[in-house]
C-alpha cells in the first residue's frame, strides 16, 4: 500500500517522463577507489577505475597500478591486479580486525594516492524479510534494524534455476541501508521498484557495520542515488571521500557476519 | 470536435478578444486630441455655451467645479480652423483658468494665484469606502490652487497642513469614483470622505487616469495590489492567491509550479518578510505550498517592497508584503462565500454599531480528503484550513482599536506518520490622533509557527520545529505640511526558537538542538519631505539591537569546525549581541506633473535564518535560527534608480527600475548538510556574499475596461563562498536572467470579465552530473561546477473568465462563476531533473531496487498540465 506521499503526484497532476537531455559531460581521469576489508579472510578486492559518462554505463578500468594495504606505516599486503578483470586488485586473503587502523597506498601514473580506515564493531544479522509474491517467486522486504548504523547486501542467484533463461543475468543485488540518520529526502524517497526472485534462489547476505566517516560517505551516496528523486529534494554535491591527492570514491573497513539462504 | 479541443478553441477565442482589445487601446495612445480642428463664432456668449459648443465638435466633454469657474462669465471669440488647444488657450487664459486634457474630457481650473503666506490650518480625516466602511489605503488627495496633495496611511487617514483659505479638493483613489470637495478652511477642520467604487466601464464612457503613487511617492520597488487584481486572475484550481499573483511582477520570480516560495530581486527566500496587520508569517503556504494562507476575499491592501522599505519596516533582506486585512462592513451585514473544487470560503462582516465598530470572520477549509482515502487506506488525514477574525471599534473621535487574528493548520498523516503544521498570529492595535497632525499606532502582536513530523502517532512521537515572537512596537507620523510628513517610532521583539527537537508521550527526551530566546529592539525615524516642485527626499534610519538570552547551550567550533567548547547560559545570560544601523535614502526628481527619476539606497539587516538545502518546492521540515555567536546577520546594501511615466490620457503608468545589491553573511551548506536533530547543526552552515543586479519594466494599466500590465526583467542573482564550489562564484538558484509577464483582466460586458496571464522566464539553475562512479553498484554522480545547467525555460499561459449570474446589477445578492484554466497550452515545465531512474511502466519512474539492472535514463517531473477549474462565489450585502 501506498504512503501518503506518494499519492502526492496524483493529487499534483505530476508527471515523470524520460528525456533527451545532454549531460554536461567532463571527460575526466580522476582516479575512483572503491576498496573495502572485512573481518573475513579472504582476498580483499580494491576496485581502481576512471569515471563513466553515461549513464548506466560501464566503469572504465584503471588498469597498471601498484597498490597495498599498509598497517602500522609498513607495507604489508600487496594487490595485485587480476589480469582477466582490469582494475581490481586482490590481495593475499587475511582478516581485517576491529581496531586496526588500515592504509590503502596507490601509486598510478606516477601519482600517489592514500587512504586509511579502521572497521566499527558489527552485530548479527536479523531475520531475513522474505515475501512470498506468488507460488514462485519472492521479494525481499527490508529487515529489522540494528542498534549501530550498517546496510546489508543481499546478493540472489538463480542461475541454477530452471527460472534462468539463457543470455540472461540470473542474479540481483539488493542492499538495505540502516544509517540512523534523520533526512527529510529518505523519508520521502521515491518508490522502488519491484524486485521478485523465484523459487530455488540463493541469497547470500552480509552485514556491513559503518563506522562515522563511512556513514557520512554512505549518506551522501545514497542522497545522490536511492533517495534522489523525491518531491523534498536537497542541494546536488559530490560525495565525500577519504582518498587523498583529488581521487574520490571510498576506502572502508567493516566488521561483516555473512550467510546464505536458499529460497524454498 | 473533442471536447478539450473545444475548450480550447473556445478560450483561444476569447484570448484573441482580450489581446485584440489591448491592441487597440495601444493604437489609441497616439491619437493626438489637443489638434482637433474647431470653428467657432461666440460674440457676447456665455462662458458654457461657449463650452458646449466646443464639446459638441470635438467630442470631449468639460468637468469643472461651477463654484469655482464662472460660468456665465462674457466670452467673444471668433477662430476657423484652429487647434483645440489653441482656441482653449486663447479663451480661457484671459480668464485665468487652467485646462487639462485627460482622456475624453478636459478639465478646467483657476489659475494658480500667488498670495501672501497665511496662517496655516490643519485639514484632516479619513477617507473609507461607501459601501463597507473599508480604509482607502494609499487614496489621493490633491489640492488644486496649491498643486500639492497626499495619500492615505494603512488606515485610510490624512492630514494636510496649509494656509487658510478656499480650496478644492480631489479624493481619488484607482477603481472608484473620484469626489470633488470644495472646502473654506479658516480654522482645523476634519473632513471624512467615502467614495463608491466604479461600476465595470465599457465603450462611450472612458475614464482613465494613473496611479498617482508612481511618480510623487518618493519611493522605489513598491507594487499595491488590489483585491480585484487577484480575483481577476486564473488560478489553479480555482484557489486565487496573493502570492501567485506577485510572482507576475518584475522582480519577483517564483519557485516553480505548485509553490509559494518566491524570490525578490536576487534573495533567497527566506528574505522575504510576510506581514499579516503586522504579525508575521512564517511559513504561508498550505497542502505543502499549492496555495498561499491567505484568502483575498479577506484583504483589504497589499503591499510589496521590493528591499527599498520604509524605514518603519525591516527585518528581512529582500522584502516585505505587507498586507492589511479588513476591518469588517461597518454599514451593514455582509456575507460572502467563494467554493472550489480545492475548499470552500465564508466570510461573515459587519457592524456592531453602525459606522463605529465593525466585526469580520472568515474561514477556509479544504473538502479534497476524501480524493487521497480513495487511492490508499494508509492516509488518515489530508486536510487545510484557516480562520481570520477581526473587530474594530471606534471609541471616540481621536482612537480607535483593532483586533484581529489568524490560524491555519495543514495536516497530511497517514495512519502512524505524517506531517502537519500550523500558523497563528493575533494583533491588538490602537491608532490615536493627538491631534490633527500627530497620528499614533501601536501595535502589540503575536505569530507562532510549528512544524511537526509524525514518526509514531500511537506514542505521539514526533520532531517539532517551532519560532515564536510577541512584538510591541508604536508608530508616529507627524504631518508637517503637504508632503512634508517625520515618521518614527520603537519595537521590542521577544523571539522563541526550536530548531527541531523529538517529543513524545512515552518518553521524556530533553532537547539535544539548542532552543534559543531572543530579543530584538528597534528605533527608527524618516523624514519624507517635497523639497520643491523639482525635488523631492526621503530619508531615515533604522537601528536594530539583537539578543540572545535565557536557557540554551551554544557551540564554539575551532578553525576546522570541530568542537572545542560548549557554552551553558542560564536565564540571566545574554549572548551573541549584534547592533546595526540601516540607512535608507531616496532621492526624487520630478521632470514634470507625469514623469520623475528616483534613486534610492537601502541597507537592510537580518536576524532571523531559515536552515533548509532544500530544492523542493513544497514546504519541507525546515528550521529558523537566530544571530547567534556563529551565525553573523545578514546584511543588504541595495542601490536602486528608476524612472517613472504617467499617460494620463490612457491611464498608462511605465515603470523602469534598475538595482544592484551585495549581501553579506550568505548562508549555503556544508554538501549534504545534516540540518535535522543535529546539535551541531552551524557546523554545517557555510557563509558567503550574494550578488544581486537587474532592470525591470512594467506598464501598468489600473482601471478602464482593459485593465493590467507588461513587465519585463533582465536580472542576475551571484553567490560567492569560500568553501562551496572551490570558491568560484556560481548562479543561485533563483538568477532567472530573463523574465516577462502579461497580465490582462477585460470587461466584455456588464456580465463576462476576461482574463489572461502569460508568464515566461529562464529556467533556473542546476547541478548536473558530469560523469558518474559506482560504489557497491550504486551509480552516483559527479558534478563539477555548482549550477552548470539550467531547467527549461518556462512558460504558462492561463485563462480566466468571471461571469455575474445577477440579472439585477443593483441587487444585494451578486454571485457569480469563475472558470479557470490553468497553463492552457499545456507546457511542461519540469521542476526536478533525475539521473537515477528507471522506466517502471504505467508513466512510473523509480529507482532500480535490483542494483545490476541497468536501465536508468534521465527522466524530468512536472505538473499541472492544463488543469481547467470552476468556482462559484456570492456576496451577499
Amino acid at each position: 500500500m501506498k504512503k501518503w506521499w506518494n499519492i502526492l503526484p496524483f493529487f499534483l497532476l505530476a508527471c515523470e517522463e524520460p528525456i533527451d537531455a545532454p549531460l554536461n559531460i567532463v571527460d575526466s581521469d580522476v582516479l575512483v577507489v572503491e576498496g573495502l576489508l572485512t573481518n573475513q579472510k579472504i582476498n580483499h578486492l580494491i576496485k581502481l577505475s576512471h569515471p563513466h559518462t553515461q549513464i548506466s554505463g560501464d566503469p572504465i578500468p584503471a588498469t597498471g597500478a601498484r597498490a597495498g594495504i599498509f598497517i602500522d606505516g609498513e607495507l604489508t599486503y600487496l594487490l595485485q591486479e587480476n589480469p582477466e578483470e582490469p582494475g581490481y586488485y586482490y590481495s593475499e586473503p587475511f582478516r581485517a580486525v576491529f581496531g586496526q587502523v588500515y592504509v590503502l597506498g596507490i601509486e598510478y601514473q606516477g601519482q600517489q594516492y592514500f587512504a586509511f580506515d579502521a572497521s566499527a564493531a558489527g552485530e548479527p544479522l536479523p531475520a531475513i524479510n522474505l515475501e512470498q509474491v506468488n507460488e514462485s517467486f519472492y521479494r525481499l522486504n527490508r529487515p529489522a534494524g540494528g542498534f549501530d548504523p550498517n546496510y546489508i547486501n543481499h546478493d540472489i542467484y538463480w542461475d541454477q534455476t530452471s527460472f534462468c533463461e539463457q543470455d540472461t543475468l540470473c542474479e540481483g543485488k539488493v542492499v538495505f541501508y540502516d544509517l540512523k540518520t534523520t533526512d527529510v529526502h529518505e523519508i520521502y524517497k521515491p518508490d522502488k521498484t519491484d524486485f521478485i526472485f523465484p523459487v530455488g534462489s540463493v541469497i547470500v547476505r552480509t552485514k556491513f557495520s559503518v563506522n562515522e566517516n563511512y556513514r557520512t560517505f554512505l549518506r551522501s551516496v545514497l542522497s545522490e542515488t536511492s533517495w534522489r528523486g523525491g518531491y523534498f529534494d536537497i542541494q546536488r554535491a559530490n560525495a565525500p571521500t577519504n582518498l587523498s591527492e583529488g581521487a574520490i570514491g571510498y576506502f572502508a573497513v567493516s566488521t561483516v557476519v555473512s550467510d546464505t539462504i536458499v529460497v524454498e | 470536435m473533442p471536447v478539450a479541443h473545444a475548450h480550447r478553441s473556445l478560450v483561444f477565442r476569447l484570448a484573441a478578444i482580450v489581446i485584440l482589445t489591448a491592441a487597440s487601446q495601444l493604437i489609441a495612445i497616439g491619437q493626438n486630441i489637443p489638434q482637433t480642428l474647431i470653428s467657432i463664432d461666440a460674440e457676447n456668449l456665455s462662458l458654457k455655451e461657449v463650452l458646449d459648443e466646443i464639446s459638441e465638435q470635438s467630442g470631449l466633454s468639460f468637468a469643472y467645479n461651477p463654484n469655482r469657474i464662472d460660468e456665465n462669465v462674457v466670452v467673444t471669440y471668433t477662430a476657423q480652423n484652429s487647434p483645440l488647444d489653441q482656441v482653449l488657450k486663447e479663451i480661457l487664459t484671459p480668464l485665468e483658468i487652467e485646462f487639462t486634457f485627460l482622456e475624453t474630457q478636459i478639465l478646467l481650473k483657476p489659475q494658480k494665484k500667488s498670495s501672501k503666506p497665511t496662517n496655516k490650518v490643519t485639514l484632516s480625516g479619513y477617507v473609507k469606502d461607501v459601501e463597507n466602511g473599508e480604509a482607502l489605503i494609499g487614496t489621493t488627495i490633491f489640492i488644486v490652487e496649491i498643486g500639492q496633495g497626499t495619500i492615505t496611511n494603512s488606515y485610510g487617514f490624512y492630514s494636510l497642513t496649509i494656509p487658510q483659505g478656499s480650496y478644492n479638493l480631489q479624493f481619488s483613489y484607482i477603481g472608484y469614483e473620484p469626489v470633488n470637495e470644495a472646502i473654506q478652511l479658516n480654522s482645523a477642520e476634519n473632513l471624512n470622505v467615502n467614495l463608491k467604487g466604479q461600476p465595470p466601464i465599457l465603450e462611450g464612457l472612458v475614464i482613465s487616469s494613473t496611479d498617482p503613487i508612481l511618480t510623487d511617492a518618493i519611493q522605489l520597488g513598491r507594487t499595491d495590489l488590489r483585491t480585484k487584481q487577484v480575483n481577476e486572475r486564473a488560478a489553479l484550481l480555482g484557489e486565487h492567491d496573493v502570492i501567485k499573483t506577485l510572482e507576475s511582477v518584475p522582480g519577483i520570480k517564483p519557485h516553480s509550479d505548485g509553490s509559494t516560495f518566491y524570490y525578490v530581486r536576487g534573495g533567497d527566500r527566506d528574505q522575504n518578510l510576510i506581514l499579516i496587520d503586522d504579525a508575521p508569517i512564517y511559513n504561508p503556504s498550505h497542502m505543502l505550498g499549492l496555495f498561499s494562507t491567505v484568502i483575498p476575499d479577506a484583504i483589504n491592501d497589499i503591499t510589496v517592497y521590493k528591499g527599498e522599505m520604509p524605514a518603519s519596516l525591516g527585518g528581512r533582506l529582500s522584502s516585505v508584503l505587507d498586507i492589511r486585512t479588513k476591518k469588517g462592513n461597518d454599514q451593514s451585514l455582509q456575507i460572502w462565500w467563494n467554493t472550489s473544487i480545492i475548499s470552500s470560503k465564508l466570510g461573515v462582516e459587519g457592524p456592531f454599531k453602525k459606522g463605529k465598530s465593525s466585526y469580520l470572520l472568515s474561514g477556509r477549509w479544504s473538502q479534497i480528503g476524501w480524493v487521497p482515502k480513495l487511492a490508499s487506506d494508509e492516509v488518515d488525514e489530508f486536510f487545510f484550513n484557516d480562520f481570520t477574525g477581526k473587530i474594530n471599534f471606534q471609541l471616540g473621535k481621536k482612537d480607535r482599536l483593532f483586533l484581529s487574528a489568524y490560524t491555519g493548520r495543514d495536516s497530511y498523516l497517514g495512519l502512524n506518520e505524517g506531517i502537519e503544521w500550523t500558523n497563528s498570529a493575533a494583533t491588538l492595535r490602537w491608532t490615536h490622533l493627538f491631534h490633527d497632525r500627530l497620528f499614533m499606532k501601536s501595535t502589540l502582536s503575536g505569530s507562532s509557527y510549528d512544524y511537526f513530523l509524525h514518526t509514531d502517532r500511537s506514542s505521539n512521537t514526533r520532531w517539532k520545529s517551532h519560532i515564536s515572537n510577541f512584538t510591541l512596537k508604536s508608530d508616529f507620523s507627524y504631518f508637517i505640511e503637504p508632503e512634508h510628513e517625520v515618521t518614527f517610532g520603537a519595537g521590542l521583539s521577544a523571539f522563541n526558537i526550536n530548531p527541531g527537537n523529538i517529543t513524545s508521550d512515552v518518553e521524556i527526551r530533553p532537547p539535544i538542538v539548542s532552543i534559543r530566546n531572543s530579543a530584538e529592539l528597534v528605533l527608527y525615524g524618516n523624514v519624507e519631505n517635497r523639497l520643491s516642485e523639482k525635488w523631492g527626499i526621503k530619508y531615515g534610519l533604522r537601528l536594530t539591537s539583537w539578543g540572545n538570552f535565557g536557557d540554551s547551550f551554544e557551540f564554539e567550533f575551532d578553525a576546522d569546525r570541530n568542537v572545542i567548547d560548549t557554552l551553558n547560559f542560564t536565564s540571566d545570560d545574554s549572548y551573541g549581541e549584534y547592533f546595526n544601523a540601516e540607512p535608507r535614502l531616496a532621492v526624487s526628481h520630478y521632470i514634470n506633473d507625469e514623469s520623475s527619476i528616483k534613486a534610492s539606497y537601502s541597507r537592510n539587516v537580518q536576524n532571523l535564518h531559515l536552515i533548509t538545502n532544500s530544492i523542493s518546492p513544497f514546504t519541507s521540515l525546515e528550521v529558523w535560527l537566530p544571530s547567534n555567536l556563529n551565525i553573523k546577520p545578514q546584511v543588504s546594501d541595495q542601490l536602486g534608480i528608476g524612472y517613472y511615466k504617467e499617460f494620463p490620457k490612457n491611464g498608462l503608468g511605465l515603470e523602469v527600475e534598475s538595482f544592484y545589491k551585495i549581501m553579506t553573511n550568505q548562508i549555503d551548506y556544508e554538501a549534504h548538510a545534516e540540518t535535522l536533530l543535529n546539535p551541531l547543526i552551524e557546523r554545517e552552515l557555510r557563509f558567503g556574499t550574494g550578488t544581486s543586479y537587474g532592470v525591470e519594466f512594467i506598464l501598468k494599466k489600473q482601471q478602464g475596461r482593459l485593465r493590467g500590465w507588461v513587465g519585463y526583467s533582465y536580472s542576475r542573482a551571484k553567490r560567492k563562498f569560500d568553501e562551496v564550489n572551490d570558491g568560484v562564484e556560481f548562479n543561485a538558484f533563483f538568477d532567472r536572467p530573463h523574465e516577462f509577464n502579461l497580465v490582462l483582466g477585460y470587461d466584455l460586458n456588464l456580465k463576462w470579465n476576461l482574463g489572461m496571464n502569460y508568464t515566461f522566464f529562464s529556467g533556473a539553475p542546476y547541478s548536473s552530473p558530469i560523469s558518474f562512479y559506482q560504489f557497491n553498484n550504486e551509480e552516483i554522480p559527479i558534478y563539477g561546477q555548482k549550477n552548470n545547467s539550467r531547467l527549461p525555460d518556462y512558460r504558462r499561459l492561463d485563462l480566466s473568465a468571471n461571469l455575474k449570474l445577477n440579472k439585477n446589477p443593483d441587487s444585494r445578492f451578486k454571485h457569480g462563476l469563475t472558470f479557470s484554466i490553468y497553463n492552457f497550452l499545456g507546457r511542461r515545465n519540469p521542476f526536478f531533473i533525475n539521473y537515477n531512474k528507471t522506466d517502471a511502466g504505467e508513466s512510473q519512474f523509480e529507482v532500480p531496487t535490483n542494483l545490476l539492472e541497468k536501465t536508468r535514463m534521465p527522466s524530468q517531473t512536472f505538473m499541472f498540465q492544463f488543469v481547467p477549474s470552476i468556482s462559484y462565489h456570492f456576496n451577499w450585502l
